[in-house]
């Protein structure tokens, strides 16, 4: 038999020990056993009997029996005279010390007959099984005293060889789709989602296109459910589905809900229409089956640093209102959820916001919250030490929350003993000591963006000679405590613990809490990298057969680790192939395009070991350790949970076994719709009309004045070709840029002559625009502005009606023409701008 | 100046005049366009400004001699065509706000040469060349470090004395000289390794912007036209989030629809960044040539950026990048209708190949064509006869990729009827 073996098994592959997990049966007497009162409240015992034989025998007393001896516990059967073994015997330590040794296993404390027993249903104390079963582990391994950071040697066994079992396959024709979801999304999700749109191209008017793109987007479970009754929209997985229901996106008829009933009502049409499931393709070349659950092996190998734990929250309960402390330290801080908070697949609970619910009302924002009785504990032995971590795998819900509390032990918004908070993408950390103000945040500033939206284990440490520190993801941010360091002697031992939330309610934190542990010893930034290595979660080997592709191999498997990612998906990771039989090696094994199958299909989406090209042979198969097929991980959606989903492994090359993929041919593109038309004419942008006056002007677009105010108004004139862009604003700032030329050109002696021929600039306003001055201004800025002989800009006779018209309006002084040359000058200006600044320059 | 603003006063008071005129100049527009509107129609769109009598008078012949096209090569023989037209035609794809409202620099200068001197316009994506103002205009020179050069360049452009289309003032040279030391040839890629665009798509971050706006700007599209959920996503880096938020379904149907085909192209350019002190302005492309190598907390003595590192312990079983190999995976799935050139690998190592892998793809030329559409027929090509049209003009440009000539047969194309 092999073992494998490792800290954080991920990367290496490490030392396969031969053993065997010798797991004995089970003691009998369930039919006579007499249930535990629990119904008192024996919390405590006092011990009167014989001193400890030795050391270990006062280890057990302390962590094993002064636990279990109340009569809420083990106390009220396993005693002197009652059931045996009587392993908490009320009289004599050092009986209970033998009869103990019986029913644990100190090098593997999660083994021991004492914690399978209780698995098993045995009477445990609390509503959730899980949660005695970690305490006990606890209580176990605080005995045998090498629980720091211990490592598990995990048993690769081979599971039951199971054949992939039968499923509904998409069809390869459209039609089943073209007559039932197909008219749905073409009516509702054209404006967008056609082939020269927005991707997903679901509304194709290619129906082909339109039902390739629609594939990964249906899920083809979501007709019935395991009872057999019809999938309601809240629980389809179809993403056609939760677009609409869960992310409101372009609902119709102005109802999300009736969309998204709508749509799921055409996908189970749809599969309706897909008969009985059938068995896989024939030509699939695939390992056997396997279920999480039933199949997997446990793959958590220990090695986190937990000496000094005070409380643990691990969240594996996975339902009701009370998240567990399986610190097996007395008193337990259970923390009360209420509000909106739910269990996250995987372990773990999620803190949503308050939100208005049609039959129950306003829901608060999600809290967990201990007592203050039971959160007393940590006032006690944080105080007692000094010093503490807080550490927690968190997943914050965003980035752009403020002021939410993440963990806190606190009596108010602003008393409190110490707090983990987030504002936006900092961490937070406050705390009470005799130098630090407990309402002055130390934050992860050192890098602004440190906190992400996505799973990160986050320690805080605080310690008199260090002050606080935090690390992310096993790495301290780098922060340092602006505080000196002090005393927890002022802490105040009135607050509670409470997680995702304030005591008051009102700094809700939005996102998940994967695992949070308090230490009252702060973490060294070993021991912190060590718990971060192992991760978060239930974490299992599956092991996929493939004997019977690979001649010669008898038990070769290949092996992943896996683990719920959350509660919509599964990490499989590290892939490794191995043959069970240590003597057995394989020699020149093509593996060639692994992809991961789940409830009889290749998902599209997240096969990271698609273009996997590899042999299986030595020197990089080491018989007992195996051969590493990749370091990567991928992310497969959950379909219907843990316990049902069905998992396979196809290749497109294995050994014996070959699938040749082709690519289809791509289908041709639809042609696009014709657009609206649009006006032939366009303006001229910002630096067309610069230099186009520049050039009607001749004056050089460098000249002072004018690159001045072209600098100023550049941004104020059109940037688009777009007539119907064009705004008031643009037209002040064409005026200005008129103005700022023609007064360039008038005021330049020699480029005025060359301009207006003729045209006497010194002759006063009353004497210049007789018939032949007016003609000279007027057929300059005709032939040099508008062009000649071009039937698309207005007559040159309609105008000299505007510019006449101009022309007279100007001519006449009204008590300010105090230089009558000026102002002679001060008309052609004007003349010259109303034309320059007008369409027949700028439009194009 | 006092006569200057009582001129101004007086304008904006006769306001009402000029916008009549506007008024009559718009409504002239019906008129039935004869070759002489024709070609005061097609210089304006290409040139931006309107021509001489004298080109009118030509540009009109030509017409009435059924020689449109070369009545626009007319209109592209006008300075404005480069110092106007061309700048801001390709003014917006050097940063990312697409403004066109930025100096004139090394990118635009690059571009607007290449275009000047009929080189195949591939070379914007794959060409060790800059182009730069020559010695003899006595700007401060090239540098590395700062725009001051191309700055004082467009100040003193005025389409006589100084401009841009011409040969003596725009000079053509090598990325590799002016930048020497830092940027050997085989690290050259035409725009994409100016100082432009490492400022604006190599600083910070993790230069997946420069591959994003390069599709933007040379393949006209952006990633969610492109996304495809379908390909393998083993190439995706660790700082991507499987789970943001604590939902996988959001990577599973979003994020990794860009990332599957966005991060292996993006390998190309692992061993470039954008490097400044606190101003921006004057930071200068860094390339880690054989030798410089940088050390992070996944691997040691790469050539590969740290920024291709950067929160790895997002997802720690993601890729992590090991050296600058890039793959096409649009070579599969739904993007091979961006008509990759099968005569090339579609894998390679750098920023070079990658950028001759876009720019032989039906997409980039049929990219340049739709661009010069919509600058000089203001639209989109928006039906059966604009679509011909801009097919036309693709297959004429791939004849030599030369940009002018797309000008001039799109001119001729939207000149009007």
């Amino acid at each position: 038999m092999t073992l494998f073996s490792g800290i954080r098994t991920s990367h290496t592959l490490l030392a396969l020990v031969a053993s065997a997990l010798l797991i004995t049966g089970c003691g009998g007497g369930e039919s006579t056993e007499a249930l535990p009162n629990t119904s008192g409240n024996n919390t405590t015992v006092s011990y009167n009997g014989p001193a400890p034989d030795t050391n270990d025998v006062l280890n057990f007393k302390r962590n094993v029996w002064d636990n279990l001896a109340t009569q809420d516990k083990c106390g009220a059967c396993h005693n002197d005279g009652g059931q045996s073994p009587e392993f908490v015997h009320e009289n004599d330590i050092n009986i209970a010390y033998a009869q103990a040794n019986t029913i644990v296993n100190l090098s593997d404390p999660s083994q021991s007959e004492m914690v399978t027993k209780v698995a098993g249903g045995h009477n445990c104390w609390l509503p959730s099984t899980t949660a005695c079963v970690d305490i006990l582990t606890t209580f176990i391994a605080n005995w045998a005293g090498g629980s720091e950071g211990s490592v598990k040697t995990v048993d690769l066994r081979a599971p039951e060889i199971k054949d992939v079992g039968d499923t509904l396959s998409f069809p390869e024709d459209s039609s089943a789709f073209a007559a039932s979801v197909y008219p749905t999304l073409t009516t509702y999700c054209s404006e967008c989602h056609t082939s020269n749109g927005q991707t997903p191209y679901i509304a194709s008017a290619d129906v082909d296109i339109a039902y390739e793109q629609a594939k990964s987007r249906i899920d083809l479970n979501d007709l019935e459910d395991e009872n057999g009754d019809m999938v309601l929209p809240e629980d389809a997985s179809s993403r056609l589905v939760q677009r609409l229901w869960s992310d409101n996106h372009n609902c119709w008829d102005n109802s999300c809900p009736d969309s998204a009933t709508t749509m799921l009502a055409k996908i189970q049409d749809f599969i309706a229409a897909l008969g009985e499931p059938e068995p896989i393709a024939p030509e699939l070349v695939t390992s056997k089956a396997l279920n999480l659950q039933s199949d997997g092996l446990l793959a958590n190998s220990g090695g986190r640093f937990e000496d000094n734990i005070v409380a643990l929250y691990e969240f594996k309960f996975g339902e009701g209102q009370t998240a567990f402390d399986t610190s097996g330290v007395s008193p337990a801080l259970d923390m009360t959820l209420s509000g909106n908070v739910g269990w996250v697949g995987g372990w773990g609970v999620q803190f949503g916001p308050a939100y208005d619910d049609e039959d129950l009302g306003m829901i608060r924002a999600g809290k967990a919250q201990g007592t203050t009785d039971d959160s007393r504990k940590l006032h006690t032995l944080l105080t007692a030490s000094g010093e503490y971590s807080i550490e927690a795998w968190v997943v914050p819900g965003n980035v752009v929350q403020e002021d939410a509390r993440i963990v806190t032990y606190s009596g108010s918004a602003t008393a409190r003993n110490f707090t983990l908070g987030q504002t936006e993408q900092l961490y937070d950390v406050l705390h009470r000591s005799t130098t630090s103000d407990e309402n002055d945040a130390f934050s992860t500033e050192n890098n602004a963006m440190l906190l992400q939206a996505t799973l990160q284990h986050v320690v805080v440490n605080y310690s008199p000679d260090t002050g606080r520190q935090i690390f992310v993801n096993g790495q301290p941010t780098g922060d340092v405590d602006p505080d000196s360091p002090g005393l927890l002697t002022d802490w105040d031992n009135t607050f509670a613990l409470v997680f995702g939330n304030e005591t008051d309610g009102n700094s809700p934190w939005e996102g998940a809490l994967r695992m949070v542990a308090i230490h009252n010893r702060a973490l060294t930034p070993e021991q912190v990298q060590a718990n971060f290595d192992v991760g978060v979660g239930q974490k299992f080997f599956l092991l996929f057969s493939v004997s019977h592709l690979i001649d010669g191999m008898e038990e070769s498997f290949i092996v992943f680790e896996v683990s719920q990612f959350d509660s919509f998906g599964y990490l499989f990771s590290n892939p490794f192939y191995i043959d069970l039989d240590d003597e057995a090696a394989p020699s020149g094994v093509p593996l060639k395009g692994m992809r991961i199958g789940i409830n009889g299909r290749e998902p599209a989406v997240g096969q990271a070991f698609a273009n996997l090209d590899l042999t299986l042979g030595e020197p990089e198969y080491v018989p007992g350790s195996g051969q590493e097929l990749s370091t990567l991980g991928t992310v497969i959606g959950l379909e219907e949970g843990p316990g049902v989903d069905e998992f396979f492994l196809t290749f497109e090359e294995l050994g014996s076994g070959v699938n040749v993929r082709s690519e289809g041919s791509l289908p041709s593109q639809p042609t696009p719709e014709d657009l609206d038309s649009v006006s032939t004419v366009g303006l001229k942008t910002f630096e067309e009309i610069n230099a186009s006056m520049s050039k009607m002007t001749g004056i050089p677009t460098t000249q002072s004045a004018v690159a001045t105010t072209y600098s100023t108004v550049k941004q104020q004139l059109p940037t688009v070709p777009d007539i119907k862009g064009f705004l008031a604003s643009h037209q002040m700032g064409i005026t200005q840029m008129a103005i700022q030329y023609c007064d360039a050109l008038v005021e330049d002696g020699t480029k005025r002559t060359a301009f207006f021929n003729g045209f006497d600039f010194n002759a006063n306003v009353a004497d210049a625009f007789d018939a032949a001055g007016r003609s000279q201004v007027t057929d300059a800025l005709l032939a040099n502005f508008i062009g000649t002989g071009l039937d698309t800009q207005p007559t040159n006779a309609e105008i000299e009606i505007e510019l006449n018209g101009l022309i007279d309006t100007l001519a006449v002084c009204s008590g300010d023409c105090s230089d009558p040359v000026e102002r002679t000058r001060t008309v052609v200006k004007a003349s010259c701008a109303a034309v320059l600044g007008s369409a027949v320059t700028l439009i194009q | 100046m006092t006569a200057f603003h009582a001129t101004r006063q007086l304008v904006l008071r006769t306001l009402a005049a000029v916008v009549l005129i506007a008024t009559l100049g718009a409504q002239a527009f019906n008129v039935q366009a004869g070759a002489r509107e024709q070609a005061k129609r097609m210089h304006d769109r290409i040139a931006g400004v309107p021509p001489s009598a004298q080109v009118l008078e030509d540009m009109e012949a030509l017409i009435d001699g059924n020689d449109a096209v070369g009545a626009a090569e007319l209109a592209l023989e006008d300075p404005a065509f480069y110092d106007v037209t061309l700048k801001n035609f390709v003014a917006p794809w050097t940063n990312e706000a697409m403004s066109p409202f930025v100096p004139l620099n090394d990118y635009t200068a690059t571009v607007i040469g290449i275009v000047r001197d009929n080189t195949d316009f591939r070379e914007i994506l794959q060409g060790d060349v800059v182009y730069v103002g020559d010695s003899s205009l006595g700007l401060t020179p090239y540098n590395v470090s700062n725009n001051n050069h191309y700055e004082q360049l467009e100040a003193r452009v005025n389409g006589s004395t100084v401009s841009l289309s011409n040969t003596g003032h725009l000079v053509k040279t090598e990325q590799s000289v002016v930048n020497q030391g830092e940027l050997p040839t085989g690290a050259t890629a035409g725009v994409i390794t100016t100082r432009a665009a490492a400022k604006a798509f190599f600083s910070a971050g993790t230069n997946r912007a420069m591959f994003r706006f390069t599709l933007l700007n040379h393949m006209c599209n952006d990633l969610e036209q492109v996304a495809d959920v379908s390909l393998s996503p083993d190439r995706i880096r660790q700082d991507v989030s499987r789970s943001p938020g604590g939902d996988s379904r959001v990577f599973l149907n979003n994020c990794v629809g860009c990332h599957t085909g966005m991060d292996p192209m993006t390998q190309a350019f692992a061993y470039y960044n954008y490097e400044y002190d606190g101003d921006i302005e004057t930071g200068r492309l860094i390339y880690n040539a054989t030798g410089d190598t940088n050390d992070t907390s996944q691997v040691s003595g790469t050539r590969v950026m740290p920024k291709y590192h950067i929160n790895g312990t997002t997802f720690e079983q993601g890729y992590v990048t090991p050296d600058d190999g890039w793959d096409n995976y649009w070579r599969s799935g739904a993007n091979r209708r961006l008509g990759w050139d099968s005569n090339l690998p579609g894998s390679g190592s750098g920023a070079k190949s990658l950028g001759e892998e876009f720019a032989n793809s039906d997409a980039f030329a049929q990219c340049q064509v739709k661009k010069v559409f919509r600058n000089v027929c203001l639209r989109e090509p928006g039906n059966d006869s604009d679509r011909t049209a801009v097919s036309n003009i693709v297959t004429t440009f791939k004849q030599g990729y030369k940009l002018k000539d797309v000008f001039a047969e799109t001119a001729a194309y939207c000149k009007g009827a």
